[in-house]
């Protein structure tokens, strides 16, 4: 679900794939919520949701590089 | 007066949001006698590599009240110099709220800013023409938060959507809740469905999750989604990012 690039840890899923994003959050150790209004979905536990993540304009990009 | 108060970029990866910054500042402001305070709403800027967003290129806007505009600006200004995270590039916006002001200018530069890579350079040409109805300035770092900070003022002095800061818990334990209870107890003040059409039946509710509201044609609106023959508040509003 990661490719890297240019030392970016990117997540290949795009901004739709839910399930994958909470699949990932929840082994993650280093996930941490972000503030409430920045949170994307209602998983309460996603990379979409995680503070660490960056928008890109297809997806975002996993600003420790420990998605993977 | 009533003003629009907008920031950007005043975080960092390990800070409080600019949305938590703003309320604290305002917070602070009402204790110290400077101004109260309505809801926050926040604004999607454009995303893209160009931009030094820290996460995710959104600004903060409330409105606020006071009877001493310069000290009130002068107040945020010296809090967010203090306040700020580190290595942040803050922006202020301080703009007039005031219906007679023709605000097209600077709703057209919020629009661009969610569309184009602007500068600020154009951030201050767009504020020019509004004089001293309009209060922008950097407070670190590159300071290219007064981007986001007027486009966000901009945009919400338009009436733009944007989504309001904040989750309700109303009680689930409630054996019925309609939209008229639901609008008397949180100051809601438009229902909607998804694609944005009022709603102005009084409909039975149900709450599964906490809700968040939006800012939808100048109106704090509860969107409602149909479950199970149910009328549900939509609790998170999934959007494609940029």
């Amino acid at each position: 679900m990661w490719k890297e690039e240019n030392g970016k840890t990117t997540f290949t899923g795009g901004k739709e794939a839910y399930q994958d994003a909470a699949r990932i959050a929840e082994q993650c150790s280093l996930f941490t919520e972000d503030c409430e209004e920045e949170c994307m979905t209602d998983d309460p536990r996603s990379c979409y949701n995680c503070r660490y993540r960056r928008w890109t304009k297809e997806s975002f990009v996993c600003m420790k590089g420990a998605g993977q | 007066m009533n003003l629009f108060v907008c920031i950007d970029d005043t975080d960092n990866l390990e800070s409080i949001g600019t949305g938590e910054l703003l309320e604290n500042m305002m917070r602070e402001a009402a204790v110290r006698g400077f101004a109260q305070s309505g809801f926050v709403v926040r604004y999607q800027f454009l995303i893209d590599d160009a931009i030094a967003y820290t996460s995710h290129n959104s600004a903060m806007c409330c409105t606020a009240q006071t009877d001493d505009r310069a000290a009130f600006t002068a107040f945020c200004e010296n809090y967010l110099r203090h306040n700020a995270a580190e290595g942040s590039d803050p922006g202020l916006c301080v703009l007039t709220d005031d219906e007679a002001l023709d605000y097209t200018p600077l709703i057209a530069f919020g629009r661009l800013a969610q569309t184009q890579v602007l500068t600020k350079a154009q951030a201050y040409a767009a504020a020019k023409a509004f004089g001293a109805d309009v209060h922008l300035s950097e407070h670190g770092g590159s300071g290219i938060g007064v981007i986001g900070a007027l486009a966000g003022a901009g945009l919400r002095a338009g009436k733009a959507e944007g989504r309001i800061k904040g989750k309700l818990y109303p009680p689930m334990d409630r054996i019925e809740w309609t939209t008229a209870a639901f609008a008397a107890a949180y100051g809601v003040e438009r229902f909607a469905d998804e694609d944005g059409s009022e709603i102005t039946e009084n409909l039975t509710l149900r709450f599964e999750l906490p809700t968040k509201l939006i800012y939808q044609s100048g109106k704090v609106t509860a969107v409602l989604i149909e479950k199970d023959g149910c009328h549900l508040p939509k609790p998170k509003i999934k959007k494609n990012k940029g």
